[in-house]
């Protein structure tokens, strides 16, 4: 297809509107973008389309009026916007074969490499620590493995796997349900600038369509369509990463989840998904054994060495846990379990040195929370 | 002929003493007055006419002419009405004027000639005492106020027919009300003291103390965050019965803007306990700083050396809190009307309460169900100039049931009192001879000069200044309030120790995210 058939198609994708790609498929049975363009304009269009469909291309029709074929896609291209149709060869392979494939990818950066095992990380948007911590290293372990990283660019799970799979020098691609040049949330630019340079960003849907809830829903379907695995992170019981998840096992991909704990609400989805037959993964490591054939079996250390700190912080460390807790509750679990009455500036001051020690983490004010690892 | 009576006025927190000049010669009967009289001043024509026919005063048909001396400052209230009685039957040659030699004058007249109380005698009479003048006449129900002074004979006066009396050196009608002085004072403060809030009240929260100890000891302002029903509201309240008690100095200059107020109503409201403010969040910032078309003292005054406590700062219009700024900063309030500046005193420590997100659970994510971005956009809301004046900031975290049912009494506030004096004590002996009296008084410069480190503690405060990723401003309130922690506990240098419990206690700009 050349630079000229994709000006055309451009404006064709947008005229039949981006839903419809019924008709899409039915107008090229009867020519090129390029010839139902002509058509459109002559007015031939109406002859050729049988009485039932006349309704649905007026707007085809109308559309032809002042609007600049080769301008608009300029326009979009001078904007780093790249497009690739479902018939090129450069379309994502693994995208062709799911049901409903989206007709136009728009994109920017890169897409995908199609040989390279590619797996979707998702989750909640409003996590714990927990699943802060689990989306980052997993983020960061199968980049490391030159596993790309599929994700929707949602705050919370999905960007944080995502940022951390940059930041160890991996691909990742984000999936958006909005135009790739809009960066919905607000608060991921620093990540959408960040794909644009060293991973990728596409869209089914044209540049400048804001973000709507009706389209999310059928974005994930791309997410879950590009991967050859979906890993969840963290779910609520009633989540929209079950969605992708549904999709993912229509399409016949692998799906695995990272359990928690049974009075976690937050882990409720993905311990649900474990009994119904997904794969349970509790370490990147295991989720690299199943993909890639040769990745080495050895035992991960989580428990990071503690015998250099002093043996009054090692007992606080024990205490804790990856749940933030006020230090009142670390002090009154100190006196239970050590019998002996910490007092406040004292455990604020160990705390502290456990946070320079990188140990434990600060959560607003007086909370405290383990970093693991 | 003429004649010359002291009165007195209050402009902003200052009083200046006026000359009440009256001249009453032959002519048409006429009733003048001049000298920037306010329209209630100017009527003081018609009270005193009547009030000296009832009394039985005969005035003649003469030409009558008043003038309020400094003539440029423009009078307002209804005090003058005495001097003005008075100062015509001296005139009219009834009374000699050396009877009024150094002695001030101050009331309002009933059309029966009774003397009513009116605003702001304490600061007046003190400026009066300042001047020199050894004795002033006051309505009965403001003798106390004048009492207050040492150097001043106060008398009280039920009527001016008395007051003739009194000064002609004859038998009054009513018994005198004469004080000397309250030599008392301290027996009176000592019943005022609010006895029936304690923080032994309060069950757990032990940080949430500590940290109020903390900046109770320093003069520093506190933010407490917590979810619904965590006591942050019951600490506050409490929170002046662990500050040291007012001075006989600090008592007399709360209490003179509680008289400008009109709020100074008897002894009993002389205070010993510092003051305690809460507005509710619709409070519009009119109220908060003062104002009005002649300016009264606004809520930030009246909590001059004690509270003013915002509770849901949040939810304070962000224009309200904006106002704070410069008396956070100067601890003043000035106020510009055409009528000249007035400057109010504003010296408080502002103790703020709020929840940490909409629902009010953040971070427990387990009962949160606010989003990130609604949780930054509700901190949002406070403006961060003030958020930076914050030197404390402290979580108050939900109660548990056994907090609720099984606690032991905690700590009393008499005994946390003894050690926020003893650190108090450290603090003057620090700040002698400068304008600092508090901790959390001090600007870059003195954190500098009084709370320097030694090379393990620099090298500590390094470490955490990179893992704690602190701003400068943050250092500097950290330094402070490590000072205050030291002070707290007897030591002469800042420890490790004091650090990391001021670092925890830092403000919010990078705690949230």
């Amino acid at each position: 297809m050349t630079e000229e058939d994709k000006a055309y198609m451009h404006w064709l994708y947008q005229a039949v509107g981006m839903g419809n790609r019924g008709l899409l498929r039915g107008l090229e049975t009867i020519g090129t973008p390029r010839q139902i363009y002509q058509m459109a304009s002559s007015g031939e269009l109406e002859e050729k389309v049988s009485r039932r469909y006349h309704n649905k291309i007026t707007y085809v029709i109308e559309s032809v009026a002042g609007y600049d074929v080769p301008g608009e896609y300029e326009r979009i291209r001078d904007r780093g916007i790249d497009m690739v149709t479902v018939a090129e060869a450069g379309f994502p392979e693994k995208l062709k074969s799911i049901p409903d494939s989206p007709y136009v990818l728009y994109y920017m950066g890169g897409l995908p490499v199609a040989g390279q095992k590619t797996v979707a990380v998702i989750g909640a948007r409003d996590c714990t620590e927990y699943g802060r911590y689990m989306a980052g290293q997993f983020g960061t372990q199968l980049a490391r493995a030159g596993v790309q990283v599929i994700s929707g660019m949602a705050r919370g799970i999905d960007g944080i796997s995502q940022q951390a799979a940059l930041r160890a020098g991996g691909y990742s691609m984000g999936v958006l349900g909005c135009g790739v040049d809009i960066c919905y949330p607000r608060e991921n630019k620093e990540l959408y600038d960040a794909l644009t340079k060293q991973g990728g960003i596409c869209s089914e849907y044209p540049p400048g369509v804001g973000p709507r809830a009706v389209l999310f829903p059928p974005r994930n379907r791309i997410i879950s369509g590009m991967a050859d695995a979906v890993l969840v992170i963290e779910a609520k019981d009633k989540s929209g990463t079950l969605i992708t998840v549904d999709m993912a096992l229509e399409q016949g991909r692998e799906v695995y989840a990272l359990p928690g704990r049974g009075t976690d609400p937050l882990s409720r989805g993905c311990n649900r998904l474990i009994r119904q037959g997904a794969g349970l993964v509790s370490t990147p490591g295991e989720l690299l054994q199943e993909l890639l054939a040769d990745y080495p079996d050895r035992e991960e250390l989580h428990q990071q060495e503690l015998s250099f700190l002093p043996k009054e912080q090692q007992d606080i460390l024990s205490l804790m846990d990856m749940n933030p807790q006020p230090a009142e509750v670390l002090q009154q679990r100190y006196k239970e379990a050590y019998h002996r009455h910490l007092p406040f500036p004292e455990l604020l001051h160990q705390l502290l040195q456990l946070c320079a020690e990188g140990q434990v983490k600060q959560v607003g004010g007086s909370y405290f929370a383990r970093c693991p690892g | 002929m003429l004649s010359t009576i002291t009165s007195g006025a209050v402009y902003g927190i200052h009083s200046h003493l006026i000359q009440v000049e009256v001249d009453v010669s032959q002519g048409l009967p006429c009733f003048q007055m001049v000298g920037l009289p306010g329209s209630e001043v100017r009527e003081a024509r018609e009270r005193v006419k009547v009030a000296l026919k009832n009394m039985g005063v005969k005035l003649p048909p003469v030409c009558i002419n008043v003038n309020l001396s400094p003539a440029d400052l423009p009078k307002s209230g209804t005090m003058f009405d005495l001097p003005v009685a008075v100062g015509i039957m001296i005139a009219l040659a009834r009374i000699p004027q050396e009877t009024v030699e150094d002695t001030l004058l101050i009331g309002e007249l009933g059309l029966s000639g009774e003397l009513k109380p009116v605003k702001g005698v304490l600061p007046i009479v003190q400026e009066a005492a300042r001047q020199g003048i050894r004795r002033c006449i006051l309505p009965a129900g403001n003798a106390w106020e004048g009492a207050l002074i040492q150097e001043i004979e106060s008398i009280g006066m039920e009527n001016v027919d008395d007051t003739i009396s009194f000064l002609l050196g004859h038998k009054t009608e009513s018994p005198l009300v004469r004080h000397d002085r309250l030599s008392d004072l301290e027996a009176i403060r000592e019943q005022n003291m609010e006895e029936n809030l304690d923080f032994a009240d309060i069950s757990g929260q032990e940080g949430l103390k500590r940290a109020a100890e903390v900046a109770a000891a320093g003069f520093h302002h506190l933010l407490i965050i917590g979810p619904p029903g965590s006591g942050k509201t019951m600490l506050a309240r409490r929170m002046p019965t662990i500050l040291p008690p007012l001075s006989m100095e600090e008592s007399l200059e709360v209490s003179a803007i509680y008289s400008i107020s009109g709020l100074l109503q008897s002894a009993a409201s002389l205070k010993r306990t510092r003051p305690f403010l809460n507005p509710h969040h619709t409070v519009t910032g009119r109220a908060l700083a003062g104002g009005g078309r002649i300016p009264m003292p606004g809520l930030i005054s009246l909590a001059h050396r004690g509270i003013l406590f915002l509770d849901e700062l949040a939810e304070f219009k962000r224009e309200t809190l904006d106002i704070l700024r410069q008396p956070l900063e100067d601890k003043k309030v000035q106020i510009a009307r055409s009528s000249g500046n007035y400057t109010y005193p504003a010296d408080f420590m502002l103790v703020g309460a709020m929840n940490p997100c909409p629902c009010g659970f953040y971070p427990d994510m387990g009962r949160c169900r606010c989003t990130p971005y609604e949780v930054r956009r509700y901190l949002g809301r406070i403006s961060g100039p003030v958020l930076d004046r914050m030197d404390i900031c402290v979580e108050a975290m939900p109660m548990e049931f056994h907090d609720i049912v099984d606690h032991e009494r905690g700590e009393c506030s008499e005994d946390i009192r003894k050690r926020v004096m003893a650190a108090r004590e450290r603090q003057k002996l620090r700040f002698a001879g400068t304008a600092i009296q508090f901790n959390g008084d001090m600007g870059a410069g003195e954190v500098e000069k009084y709370c320097k480190l030694g090379p393990d503690e620099s090298r500590y405060m390094e470490k955490m200044f990179v893992t704690m990723k602190l701003s400068a401003r943050a250092y500097h309130r950290i330094l402070k309030v490590a000072r205050t922690i030291a002070d707290l506990a007897g030591s002469r240098d800042i420890r490790e120790i004091h650090l990391s419990e001021a670092v925890c206690y830092r403000g919010m700009d990078h705690k949230y995210w």
